[in-house]
């Protein structure tokens, strides 16, 4: 027998075939981010105390594994702490033969096991330490994980110098069965690729369709005359153009508005399907009157979208603002002459003949196209003008922003909370406290905890003091009345009640870290670390938290 | 009991099992029988997560684990399955994951079993506490699900297996604690695994309009017509070139465009996208579950966690509702005294006096054997002699038979005690 | 621990059923059972289990008494999986014939065996659908496209090919496999 169809030639390569199931999320461009990323990871500040070793530093290296894994470039881990027993119950990259070593080596050596694509380095000294000393040390990564706590000072300054430098930073806490882990973003990060739900995304311009669209729904005049199988395949598309138009007709040039209109509507599109065929129906009809309530909408922009378009750095681009800003610079001016976004392109499927359906979409496409051309030269006229640009924005660039538009989002960054930092982060925590259910006093339990740590680590408490009745109430008090200071009503008997019983729960363990609890919270902040590095989907803004004993999970912009 | 190094490597742990929390039971009586408890419980985990759960259960105290997978390790699973190196690819899962984690956690003993859960039977899985499953399909899910609710005996509370389940695709995931007849179970819950959409076969005959319904009729219709006599393996690389080239050219036949190697791969062998970040999170909530249901150091999840980590971190937690009816966990076995020498019929007839449920037409059958069928013709005749045969003939003692009437919407089970 | 483990154990079962458990009838099993005993098979159909204890694999055999295809008797083994009803069953027309909806390979165009199958059908829609298959034959979503424009553009022209095609006779080149009862 002839084989019509012999094998292919080249197949994916050895990368791709490893890589495979995460391509599938954040393709090659995603990949290629990744892959020229270090992540550096701060996994310990030293011990707390005389008897205490400190963080265990398991949620920073599980992590770490979840990032090794897909293949980031190359990693740094942070960590003045020797190997223990303890840490051998806990942490799954070391082994007997760790104990009594650097555990920044050991851990390092393990994970590069996991992908000998990625490099791997390591620095057995505090974090302090290194930023004074090489300034160059820092900003050679694209993101920064802490296992906390830190003592406050390194803690600060490291903040500082991320923030300095724009690089985003993941602050996490894993205690007994508690977690709970902050994003520090830059003031503004803006996010192209946000893979929103393609079911709710369409674009199809049914209300306002561009010449080429209503000249074919135009060529459809004679449904009535169509036989049987031309009518059951006419796209659904075309249909609802061509209903609509006949409504205009009776209706002073209006489109059907609100919801009655839209019920009336439909209806008339309904009793336009034929029913004396063998199936007693039609699919292209079906899909149709499926399609009225939510495709029949005006364009109009999404509040998110306006607000870009209201930025400073959208509205007046300079010459070293980021090529993000330049193209949405370039959209809102498409936008004030437009009123709509340029055209996605993308069509659904639906019930056609194959070669109708090409066609229908090649219209889709080809007004696509046009739209990134004109929005192309408004930035290369936006280019010319701003003058000394490193290098022209890519065309791929502006393409991929372009079928985006509508999506895209800018998140405004904000510290690493902590409790009595910012007049914010107290109204925050007050609004959201009393919410039944809320996981703000496991919040606030590892405020208390760091709170203690730190009296420790500075020498005004002792190492046992993590485990003393008179510690941990001083300290719940202290945060209490902070809290209370200018309204007393915040917290109530109840909320009060809670705070102690995530107080309690949370010195179970003394500050130990427990391995599940830590792997789950491992595996949370390495999705967002995914997201912040290959900038797809959409990272947490700010704080989520963790509760392991109810399998329950919170964020909350603190 | 643990000695004075073990309890300075476990510290963490052991605090946790040694002293009560706030929000765990009030009988409960933390101290070194929990952790004996723990540490005699034997577990068994399985499936796609096995990685992750080997190495947790092992970091969790569990020292009798554990491990039945079938498939080998593929070059496409090092991106998740961090125990698997490129100079394992063909080797089997569970045999390496198994001394991997043994090698590196001292005192844990892990027994690899290389094959199908379905393998195994009732007699096996009595053996373990507790059940870990990330298994990759319905089919096995529900497969073990059925069998674990079987062997509920209410005589026997060891006979109660909690099953812990969870699963992954892309960026989401959940994890689900059940209590084999106490609470909602896989088939209870089965309407919230979506069915994988499908395309009409006519369409891809003959009006494709997608890459897709390219790759489909090529892999389908093609495949069938051409190459007859080669079974399809979707992991043979020269199958899925050659269902490449061949939608390859239909999509120019056609004008559409956009078929890919990796899409005729992914629609081909249906791919789920799976990275090791979302597994971690399932894996570990599952087996947080575990721990909390061997040691009751804190109360367990009732009886949902659902995962979706596309935009920020979203979790939902809820408790999934048994179904009355459900077919598996809706009406179990009860013991039923018969008299072997009775024959079928007369013991059909008894069954339509019983108070509980009076089935005046029932049709009936045990796992291997077509008992009685009363419809359709072809069948009933073929059913009928067994009538007037004995039931010692026709069952065993202690055999299960599932009866279904017209009269009910549900089926019932009664398992055959011989006088 | 789960508090219901700790209950006092009992005394081992009294009636003390014989050693090994048995296997239990599946999920799949029983739905079939009770979707069988459920069918309204007419006249015109009939069904055939080559091993009667295996419910899950079994021939339809429709023999139509109106339409295009009366007179014939056409042939279908369906088989189910042990993931029904979450999957569809699977069915398979086993002769060559000459229909819009079927293909040469023997593939069935039927909805609810695809795109529309959802876990609350049973066997008898799957069996109403079939039967319609013949009596209704669809031309405008075909599997065999040749037989459909037949059908489409005369419907004459097609009624003689189906009668030709049943009669093991050839059709457009193609050879057919006697049908007729």
């Amino acid at each position: 027998m002839t084989d019509l169809f012999p094998s292919a030639q080249t197949g994916p390569s050895s990368k791709e075939r490893k890589y495979d199931r995460q391509l599938r999320l954040w393709a090659a461009s995603g990949q290629k981010a990744l892959e020229e990323s270090r992540v550096l990871l701060v996994n310990s500040d030293g011990p707390w105390g005389k008897q205490s070793t400190g963080v265990s530093g398991v949620v920073g290296v599980e992590t770490l594994k979840n990032l090794v894994l897909p293949g980031i470039g190359g990693f740094t881990i942070v960590d003045p702490a020797t190997v223990t027993e303890a840490d051998l119950g806990v942490n799954f990259f070391l082994e007997e033969q760790s104990l009594g070593k650097s555990r920044a080596a050991e851990t390092c050596r393990l994970l590069k096991e996991l992908n000998p694509d990625v490099e791997g380095n390591f620095q057995s000294k505090p974090i302090a330490e290194l930023l004074k000393k090489d300034p160059d040390f820092l900003p050679q990564y694209r993101l920064v994980l802490v296992s906390g706590p830190l003592k406050r000072s390194a803690l600060n300054a490291l903040c500082k110098a991320a923030r300095d430098l724009n690089i985003p930073m993941l602050y996490t806490r894993s205690v007994g069965f508690y977690s709970t882990f902050s994003l520090q973003l830059p003031p503004s990060f803006p996010i192209v690729e946000t893979h929103p739900d393609p079911e709710t995304t369409q674009d199809l311009r049914l209300l306002n369709p561009w010449p080429e669209l209503a000249e074919a729904a135009s060529r459809i005049d004679n449904l009535e005359t169509l036989d049987d199988h031309q009518h059951g395949h006419v796209p659904y598309l075309l249909l609802l153009l061509h209903y609509i138009e006949k409504w205009k007709e009776t209706h002073n040039g209006n489109v059907p508005s609100n919801y009655k209109e839209k019920s009336e509507f439909r209806e008339i599109v309904r009793s336009g399907a034929r029913t004396s065929n063998p199936e007693g129906g039609e699919e292209n009809y079906d899909e149709a009157v499926g399609a009225v309530l939510k495709s029949l909408n005006p364009f109009s922009l999404r509040s998110a979208i306006r607000e870009i378009f209201e930025m400073e750095e959208c509205k007046t681009p300079r010459a070293d603002s980021s090529d993000f800003w330049v193209i949405a610079s370039a959209i809102r001016e498409f936008f004030q002459q437009h009123n709509v976004l340029p055209l996605p392109g993308s069509l659904p499927d639906m019930k056609a003949q194959s070669a109708d359906y090409i066609a229908l979409q090649n219209i889709y496409k080809t007004k696509a196209r046009k739209d990134i051309e004109e929005v192309t030269n408004i930035v290369r006229k936006l280019e010319s003008i701003l003058g000394s640009r490193p290098a022209e924005i890519p065309e791929k660039d502006i393409e991929i922003f372009c079928k985006n538009a509508a999506h895209i989002k800018v998140i405004h960054g904000c510290s690493i909370p902590e409790i009595d930092r910012e007049a914010r982060i107290f109204k925050a925590i007050q609004n959201s406290i009393s919410v039944p259910d809320s996981l703000i006093p496991i919040f606030i339990a590892f405020q208390v905890l760091d709170k203690i740590v730190t009296d420790i680590q500075e020498g005004t408490l002792s190492a046992e003091s993590l485990d003393s009745e008179t510690a941990w109430n001083a300290q719940t008090d202290r945060v209490l009345s902070a809290l209370t200071h200018n309204n007393q009503s915040i917290i109530d008997e109840d909320t009060q009640e809670r705070i102690v019983e995530a107080t309690q729960e949370l010195r179970r363990t003394e500050g130990g870290e427990l391995h599940n609890i830590s792997s789950l919270t491992g595996g949370l902040v390495a999705q967002e670390a995914l997201k912040v590095i290959t900038r797809q989907y959409v990272p947490l803004d700010n704080t989520c938290i963790f509760d392991g004993v109810r399998s329950r999970s919170e964020m909350y912009k603190l | 009991m643990a000695s004075a190094d073990s309890s300075l490597r476990w510290k963490h742990l052991h605090k946790v099992l040694t002293k009560s929390g706030p929000f765990s039971d009030e009988d409960w009586v933390p101290g070194p029988e929990t952790i004996t408890a723990l540490e005699t419980s034997k577990i068994l985990g399985a499936g796609g997560l096995g990685c992750e759960i080997l190495k947790n259960l092992a970091l969790s105290g569990f020292k009798d684990i554990h491990v039945i997978d079938m498939d080998t390790i593929d070059i496409s699973n090092l991106n998740r399955q961090f125990l698997f190196r490129q100079s394992d690819i063909g080797k089997p899962k569970a045999e390496v994951a198994a001394a991997f984690v043994e090698g590196r956690v001292k005192g844990v003993k892990i027994t690899p079993y290389v094959g199908k859960i379905q393998d195994k039977d009732e007699d096996y899985y009595m053996q373990f506490k507790i059940v870990v499953c990330g298994l990759d399909s319905i089919e096995a899910r529900r497969w073990i699900n059925a069998t674990l609710i079987g062997m509920v005996d209410p005589e026997n509370p060891e006979s109660l297996k909690p099953l812990i389940d969870g699963g992954t695709e892309g960026f989401k995931g959940q994890a689900r604690v059940i209590l084999p007849t106490l609470s909602s179970c896989i088939e209870c819950q089965l309407d919230m695994h979506a069915p994988r959409p499908a395309v009409p076969l006519c369409t891809i005959a003959t009006i494709p309009r997608q890459p897709q319904h390219c790759i489909e009729w090529a892999h389908q219709i093609a495949w069938q017509e051409q190459r007859k006599d080669h079974p399809f393996d979707t992991d043979d690389l020269d199958h899925i070139g050659w269902v490449y080239n061949a939608a390859l050219e239909r999509g120019k036949q056609f004008n559409i465009h956009g078929v890919t190697f990796q899409m005729t791969q992914g629609v081909v062998k249906n791919i789920i996208p799976a990275i090791a970040s979302t597994n971690a999170v399932i894996a570990a909530a599952t087996t947080s579950e575990a721990l909390k249901i061997a040691t009751s150091c804190n109360p367990y999840l009732d009886n949902y966690m659902m995962y979706a980590g596309e935009e920020g971190v979203y979790t939902y937690t809820f408790e999934a509702e048994k179904k009355p009816d459900c077919p598996v966990c809706g009406n179990l076995a009860r013991n039923m005294t018969v008299d072997p020498e009775m024959t079928l019929q007369d013991y059909i007839d008894t069954l339509g006096d019983r108070p509980e449920a009076q089935l005046k037409k029932p049709s009936m059958r045990t796992e291997e054997k077509t008992l009685y069928q009363r419809f359709p013709p072809q069948l009933e005749a073929q059913t009928r002699p067994n009538l007037k045969r004995k039931l010692r003939d026709l069952v065993e003692n202690g055999q299960e038979i599932a009866v279904s009437d017209p009269a009910y919407t549900i089926d019932f089970r009664y398992r055959l005690l011989f006088k | 621990m789960l508090k219901i483990w700790s209950m006092q154990q009992q005394a081992e079962n009294a009636e003390g059923a014989g050693g090994k458990k048995k296997k239990k009838v599946t999920a799949a099993q029983l739905r079939v059972q009770r979707d069988l005993q459920e069918l309204t098979l007419g006249s015109t159909m009939k069904m055939s289990f080559p091993n009667p204890d295996d419910i899950l694999n079994f021939t339809l055999t429709i023999e139509p008494d109106e339409g295009m295809y009366k007179g014939g008797a056409f042939h279908f083994s369906f088989s189910v999986n042990q993931n029904f009803p979450h999957d569809p069953p699977k069915v398979k027309c086993t002769q060559k014939i000459y229909h819009p909806n079927i293909d040469l390979e023997g593939n069935v165009c039927l909805n609810i065996l695809r795109e529309d199958w959802k876990p609350v059908l049973n066997l008898n829609a799957v069996i109403v659908g079939m039967q319609f298959l013949f009596l209704e034959p669809n031309a405008s979503d075909p599997l065999n496209k040749e037989a459909a424009d037949d059908l489409r553009q005369n419907r004459d022209a097609f009624k003689r090919n189906v009668r030709a095609s049943m009669a093991g006779g050839t059709v457009r080149s193609v050879h057919y496999e006697r049908v007729m009862k």
